[in-house]
């Protein structure tokens, strides 16, 4: 499994710095936070490092939006109807308008826009069947990236799942790109239900031979290396490590943005923010909560004196996540299915143990914190065992 | 059935000689008998109530899935009888007994259990080529002959995928044996049942096979109780004397998931793993 960095407000320079310094890597470009100028740009600017990679996200979700810097892009439709779009010549142009983007962006894949499901319909099954069809007969001369949308209430529905595998089974794209709303707009997801159905449609994804990509991911997706996800993606603030439809509609979301700084304990699978590793300080836990390599950019937070005056910026907390993050995708997908399973029940495991040692001395990630979140990755993992295991075990190797 | 009908089958089919009954109901007369060229045969005569399509399907499904494992359909007619106008069947006899006869001596043995697997799953793999499903999988339909060979029987509800169903489409409950059927059949979701549903009632048959315990239906207080089991219990692991024992239990669970789209996506998938796991069984 792959991290792939998920662009977001902010994160040109990271993008660059972080692909340089990994040595490559797949940056999902956001129309969203970029115009057509820095789309060409940034695009270049990655293709040039040895091994970078740029993928579009159309951002085609909801089509009625009126995000103004989404929305100006020259491949976004002048007028929308939602009677008449998919069976017109406005798909068509839209693809059209696409594949020449593509091409110029030299995206490494074609994410195919699609929209947002609220509910997993046979009209919105049909929709994405005619994206993928009007692709085909436009010569994209890269793999093409079905997107898969969908709310925190159809990732829910076991029914409605298995309605929109069926359908893929049928209606195969090379790969797919997987974006599920969050239930209650939360940033850690305690619903195991939600979870495990996200898991089961990237298994069923995988299992059918195709690739997925789980877009929008916080660290809480690293299970999906139990279910061979190829890459989960992730970036800098919360809204790229969560898919919130809502941000698509209008531009009024940045001004929301909270500054607080955030460092990402790896073995607690939790964030913590700074005056929480003063007290971890005072009461002679600080070092739980370090990083177990000496090249993190937060070392200094460990170094001795009060973490909260260290003076950590918010770009190197962002680059010490996603560089965390990366090597634990890196190391998250093991040789057979049981093992990368019991390393990922493990990772849990210990996690548990560490958060309840700190829990104790009060030490709390808040709303970052996966002290709630273990049992519903645990529970989620239970029902990937029995449903998926025994088809995961026999084809992981080829998947 | 009287001595005097005997004589008048005898008279209907002159060919026909050592004939004997072997089974009478409401739906057909079933007949032992001797052919000059085929050898041992089976005699079905069905009755004039029968729908003549669904007759008809059968028939058309066994000419089209062709397997060495079901038995074939040699010679097919119509004959006036005294119930009135009628369909008869001539068909490949097997001398053996029902799967579920041989399992009231008790469970399977790992040999047999992983011969039904390989030769059941080859005869549905036939059909799943053939665009049928077989839609009744149960130990009542398999046959073991004296060889040791398994057949698979009575493709009466089977429903062939490329035509219109005989059964509404907006009926409640399709047909089913209650206890092998997928939770898809016991909603007769009818675009949802192809060649996966038989795989879960091969499945069911498979798990009993090696229990000598039918998994849902045995303990349970009623057929409502039978359903909740179908579709919400979960079979526990299937613990056999193999070489390849996880796998084994990992096929049976595989294709007895509630959901098609987490079983094996052919029947072809599955006869491929039960296979390897035989081959695994018979090496040194």
């Amino acid at each position: 499994m792959e991290l792939y960095l998920q662009f977001g407000y902010g994160m040109m320079d990271h993008s660059r710095s972080l692909i340089s310094e990994w040595g490559g890597g797949t940056v999902i470009l956001s129309p969203r936070d970029l115009t057509d100028d820095q789309l060409g740009r940034f695009s270049a600017s990655i293709n040039r490092i040895p091994n970078g990679a740029v993928m579009l996200d159309p951002q085609f979700y909801l089509p009625h939006a009126d995000h103004s810097r989404l929305v100006a892009h020259g491949y976004w439709p002048s007028g929308y109807s939602t009677g008449t779009f998919f069976a017109g010549p406005q798909l068509a142009q839209l693809i059209y308008n696409l594949r020449l983007l593509n091409d110029e962006l030299g995206t490494s894949e074609a994410i195919l826009p699609g929209l947002l499901a609220t509910e997993i319909t046979d009209d919105w099954l049909g929709t994405q069947r005619m994206i993928l069809d009007e692709a085909r007969t436009n010569t994209f001369n890269k793999p093409l990236c079905q997107t898969i949308a969908i709310s925190a209430d159809a990732c829910r529905d076991d029914a409605q799942v298995a309605k929109l595998l069926e359908h893929a089974a049928e209606h195969k794209a090379d790969s797919y790109y997987l974006v599920c709303e969050h239930p209650k707009g939360s940033y850690l997801v305690d619903d195991a239900s939600w979870l495990s159905n996200a898991l089961d449609i990237v298994a069923g994804l995988k299992l059918s031979g195709a690739k997925a990509i789980v877009g929008y991911c916080s660290h809480q997706m690293l299970i999906a290396s139990t279910v061979k996800a190829d890459a989960i993606a992730s970036g800098t603030w919360m809204n790229v490590r969560a898919f919130p439809p809502e941000k698509f509609r209008s531009a009024s979301e940045e001004e929301d943005r909270r500054r607080a700084i955030w460092y990402y304990c790896p073995q607690a699978l939790s964030e913590y923010k700074l005056p929480f590793l003063d007290v971890a300080r005072k009461v002679g836990v600080l070092n739980l909560l370090a990083p177990q390599t000496t090249k993190s950019s937060v070392q200094a937070l460990f170094s001795g004196g009060q973490p909260s005056t260290i003076g950590l910026a918010e770009p190197e907390a962002f680059q010490h996540y996603l560089s965390t993050l990366k090597q634990q995708v890196g190391d998250s997908v093991k040789d057979t299915f049981d093992n990368t399973v019991l390393a990922y029940e493990t990772l849990l495991s210990d996690a548990e143990t560490l958060l309840k040692n700190l829990t104790g001395n009060k030490i709390r990630g808040q709303m970052r914190d996966f002290s709630e979140i273990v049992d519903a990755n645990r529970a989620a993992l239970e029902v990937i065992k029995v449903t998926r295991g025994p088809m995961l075990r026999r084809h992981w190797t080829s998947l | 059935m009287q001595s005097s009908n005997l004589i008048w089958i005898a008279r209907a089919f002159p060919d026909l000689s050592n004939i004997n009954l072997l089974g009478q109901g409401g739906q057909k007369l079933v007949f032992s008998a001797l052919h000059p060229s085929d050898g041992d045969v089976v005699l079905k005569i069905i009755h004039p109530s029968q729908n003549l399509e669904g007759v008809r399907r059968e028939i058309l499904a066994v000419q089209r899935i062709g397997s060495a494992r079901v038995p074939q359909i040699l010679d097919v007619g119509q004959i006036n009888t005294q119930m009135g106008p009628s369909v008869w069947i001539r068909e490949q006899r097997i001398i053996g007994v029902s799967l579920r006869e041989r399992l009231q001596q008790g469970a399977l043995t790992i040999d047999e259990l992983l011969r039904l697997g390989v030769q059941t799953l080859e005869a549905l793999a036939e059909a799943e080529r053939a665009s049928i499903v077989h839609r009744d999988v149960k130990p009542e339909n398999i046959m073991v002959d004296v060889s040791s060979n398994y057949w698979l029987l009575d493709f009466g509800i089977s429903r062939h995928l490329a035509m219109s169903p005989l059964t509404p489409m907006t009926s409640p409950f399709g047909k089913f044996t209650l206890g092998y059927a997928p939770p898809e059949q016991l909603r007769n979701v009818q675009n949802e049942i192809d060649a996966r549903a038989d795989l879960f009632a091969f499945g069911i048959t498979f798990y009993e096979c090696a229990t000598g315990r039918h998994p849902f239906r045995d303990g349970a207080a009623n057929e409502f109780e039978i359903i909740r089991r179908v579709e919400n219990g979960v079979l526990p692991t299937l613990q056999l004397p193999c070489k390849d024992a996880n796998s084994l239990a990992d096929l049976v669970s595989a294709i007895t998931q509630k959901r098609r789209d987490h079983r094996p996506a052919t029947v072809a998938d599955a006869l491929t793993w039960m296979r390897e796991i035989l081959n695994a069984q018979s090496s040194p």
